[in-house]
């Protein structure tokens, strides 16, 4: 390598570690339990993703029906409820990922950023870059580090190979893997562990630069560690991306999310602060299933 | 269930398994060991001098130096043969004697003319001489042994005359003595009997008309237009196959009348007087003598061509055109295999049209590859070739491309197969991230599915290198050029050696050439195989990041 890549390369580490240190002492993360959402007012009010009546059909069965919430950016929002409600069916339609089941039927608007995205003029590729995603189980390609992470960037056309390594190093910085595959990039991501994977994953989506994140149960396959690991980085995250969580986990809810969502048979029922989801609910099948009276 | 009984059928099953995995092995040792060791007899096998000179003869290989004193040292040995049989001649082959002192009378009359004797002298000499020639030949024509004496006495009483003296004349009075002197050893009533085994020996030691012999044509003989015919024994097995039938007669007897005739040998040194008798002994003691056989490592088997349909030389024409067609046919098969399979698995919708197209596919598997044969001819060459403007006549392209409708089923399902087995999650993965589905396919799910895309690869593979039926009409020929384009036919290791199975006795008389076309298809097959195995291993291990 060349000495002014070199440079190159030790000042960008130089500023994202500043950046990360920022990051670290503005949010408080450390006691989660404790944490406090921030209150709405304090945030952009302005709704990023913003539902508007959606209802989606696979055929003549409800997948999710009438739905109506305004998300916020720069939060985590976290979507609870039993299995089988409808909550991965409305995080997936965030970035049209039901397109590939046959026979599905949407009603009513699902605005990202004020465009309707099952607007037929919808250009899939800019919203599958603005709305990148992470998934249940941690689903690296049989590809090296590097190409994983990288193949969001040269999908965007970025052929360039000093750019690709910025981004993924960037990437990895931001997902904190960096410090722990920075000396094999080279080496399968399958050879990873389960966590290192599923974080390899977020890199990979934050590598297309998105604005909103979507994690649809993201730590169900990972130990307590791995999971406390992404819970960190989730907060760290929070302060330039817009999360939406699916969770199975009420108490994962509870020390990561700002606001909380309860769906029930394909139904928005309760859609409030975690806080007063927990604390006191105003329905009481909320109250019912975070007490755990059912589900 | 009780644990012992348990215990007990779980040996049982264990010994069941381990027992047929052990009979495979042993089935596969039985079929595979005699063909593997005699293919390899066309490689590793004891040549005799006659290979030597077969090898500088025709593939100009080996020290001409050396090759010259090797024969001088051989022909030396042979040298007695030769004469025995010569003295034995001069008895029973009366034909021949006869012809001799024809040919001896005309050679005088000439040299009378050049002397420009007077008429009547020269009338006076060529009546004396044909006289004695043609007593000589009522001598030998006669089975009388006293009357032989006393026309041979009669003859040589001539043999005092001043003006026969330093002529050509006189041979005729060598001859009458050679004669004389044999027919006392023989029995003159088995002249014909004896004038026929001769020629079965002399076919056996030599060459007859259509089979090479033990030591090859006597020197100075004019060269058989067969080339086989020009060359002894080449390898030590086939000296010692023709020293048996030399030294023994095999003939069927009927034993008792009215039962199957039995096969008997005979020593054949019986059929002859004991003048020639010798001979069997010399020739069975110094075979090794006159042949010289070396431990031979003939690996250019692999490169040469051959010479006299697969008598003599190699089957280098035969792997390269297996090769040719083996590449281009793969060339056909891999990209449509694979494109048919990434349509039927991501493009398609389960509708019956779907059905239909996946049961054409797998009833394509299953017919028979005479059928392809004949499909190729048809639609290939002639119906294609003349359409695009090429010569209607079969071809390498042609066989690739029939191989490769062949081989095409087999390609597709273990490509689907394959592409199926990709987990869903990558897939998903790619499109979340933006791309199209093409490039979700050609960046991720096809290199998750090659190993399994390769497997069906290596099935094909073995497929195209090793069918027969299909390139019979298509592409393959017996005898041939090498070929220099892919529009020239080819010969290949298959249908070459189904042709010298069916052919001719040629199979029978060179069987380490049959053997060891099989076996090289074979081990070509299994190079190929081991190539790409080893390649998919090393995909697997790249993608599983070992």
């Amino acid at each position: 390598m060349s000495r002014e890549k070199k440079e190159d390369m030790q000042t960008l580490a130089l500023t994202s570690d500043i950046r990360r240190s920022n990051i670290r002492t503005t949010i408080p993360t450390i006691d989660r339990k404790e944490r406090t959402p921030k209150p709405a007012g304090d945030v952009c009010e302005c709704a990023i993703i913003r539902s508007e009546n959606f209802s989606l059909y696979y055929g003549s069965k409800v997948g999710v029906e009438n739905i109506t919430m305004d998300i916020y950016p720069c939060s985590v929002t976290a979507i609870i409820g039993p299995s089988g409600c409808g909550k991965s069916t409305f995080l997936r339609s965030i970035n049209r990922m039901n397109d590939l089941i046959p026979h599905i039927r949407t009603e009513g608007k699902l605005l990202v950023d004020g465009h309707d995205i099952y607007d037929k003029r919808t250009n899939l590729v800019n919203l599958c870059q603005q709305v990148g995603m992470v998934f249940q189980k941690p689903n690296p390609f049989p590809k090296s580090i590097f190409d994983n992470v990288a193949y969001g960037p040269s999908l965007q056309g970025v052929r360039n190979k000093g750019e690709l390594q910025n981004a993924v190093e960037q990437s990895l910085r931001a997902a904190a893997l960096w410090d722990e595959v920075k000396d094999d990039l080279k080496k399968s991501a399958l050879a990873l562990s389960g966590g290192q994977q599923q974080r390899l994953c977020i890199a990979r989506a934050l590598a297309t630069k998105p604005r909103v994140l979507l994690m649809d149960e993201p730590c169900s396959a990972l130990d307590p560690i791995a999971t406390g690991r992404i819970e960190d980085l989730m907060g760290q995250l929070q302060s330039t991306y817009t999360i939406v969580i699916v969770t199975h986990s009420m108490q994962q809810a509870a020390r990561v999310s700002e606001r909380a969502a309860f769906f029930c048979l394909g139904e928005l029922i309760e859609y409030d602060r975690t806080s007063k989801i927990f604390e006191n609910p105003s329905k009481k099948e909320t109250e019912d299933y975070v007490t755990g009276r059912f589900g | 269930m009780n644990l012992s009984v348990r215990g007990k059928l779980d040996r049982v099953f264990t010994a069941a398994t381990g027992l047929s995995v052990v009979l495979l092995t042993l089935v596969l040792v039985a079929i595979l060991g005699p063909m593997v060791y005699r293919g390899s007899s066309a490689v590793f096998f004891q040549g005799t001098v006659e290979f030597r000179k077969m090898q500088r003869n025709l593939f100009g290989r080996g020290d001409e130096q050396l090759l010259h004193a090797e024969v001088a040292e051989t022909e030396e040995f042979r040298r007695q043969v030769y004469d025995m049989i010569d003295g034995f001649k001069k008895g029973v082959d009366v034909e021949a004697m006869s012809e001799q002192a024809r040919e001896i009378h005309r050679q005088f009359g000439q040299e009378l003319r050049d002397k420009n004797l007077p008429a009547d002298q020269y009338t006076k000499l060529r009546e004396l001489t044909r006289q004695i020639r043609d007593k000589l030949d009522s001598a030998f024509h006669s089975q009388d042994i006293d009357e032989i004496q006393r026309m041979v006495a009669e003859v040589l009483k001539n043999a005092d005359n001043p003006q026969l003296k330093d002529t050509s004349a006189e041979k005729l009075f060598a001859i009458a003595r050679q004669f004389l002197q044999a027919a006392r050893q023989i029995d003159l009533s088995k002249h014909h009997e004896y004038a026929a085994a001769l020629r079965e020996v002399e076919g056996i030691l030599f060459h007859s008309e259509t089979l090479p012999g033990l030591l090859g044509p006597r020197p100075g003989e004019p060269a058989a237009p067969l080339v086989m015919l020009r060359y002894g024994a080449t390898r030590w097995d086939q000296a010692q196959a023709l020293l048996d039938r030399f030294l023994w007669v095999q003939e069927w007897v009927e034993e008792k009348p009215g039962h199957p005739l039995v096969m008997k040998r005979r020593v054949r040194a019986e059929s002859f007087p004991p003048s020639l008798r010798p001979l069997f002994a010399y020739v069975e003691q110094n075979a090794g003598k006159m042949l010289r056989p070396q431990r031979t490592v003939y690996w250019q088997f692999l490169i040469d061509d051959n010479v006299n349909s697969h008598y003599f030389g190699g089957i280098g024409p035969e792997i390269l055109g297996t090769m040719l067609i083996t590449v281009i046919g793969m060339l056909f098969v891999i990209p449509l295999g694979i494109i048919s399979a990434a349509y039927l698995v991501e493009c398609s919708s389960d509708g019956w049209t779907m059905r239909i197209i996946r049961m054409g596919i797998n009833t394509l598997a299953g017919v028979p590859s005479i059928v392809f044969g004949l499909f190729g001819l048809a639609f290939f060459v002639l119906f294609l070739f003349p359409l695009l403007g090429f010569e209607p006549k079969p071809c390498i392209l042609a066989a690739s491309m029939t191989l490769a409708v062949l081989t095409l089923p087999v390609m597709i399902r273990a490509s689907e197969e394959a592409i199926r087995a990709v987990p869903p999650s990558y897939k998903e993965g790619s499109l979340a991230l933006g791309a199209s589905r093409f490039h979700t396919f050609l960046a991720v799910t096809f290199p998750a599915a090659l190993p399994g895309i390769l497997t069906g690869v290596i099935l094909s593979l073995s497929r195209i290198a090793g069918e027969t039926a299909p390139i019979l009409f298509t592409g393959a020929v017996s005898l041939g050029a090498v070929p220099h384009s892919v529009f020239a036919p080819t010969r290949t290791l298959s249908y070459g050696s189904y042709d010298m199975a069916v052919g001719d006795r040629l199979a029978m008389m060179v069987p380490h050439n049959q053997y060891g076309m099989v076996v090289a298809l074979m081990m070509l097959i299994l190079i190929l195989n081991a190539a790409a195995i080893l390649l998919r291993s090393r995909v697997f291990k790249k993608l599983r990041g070992q």
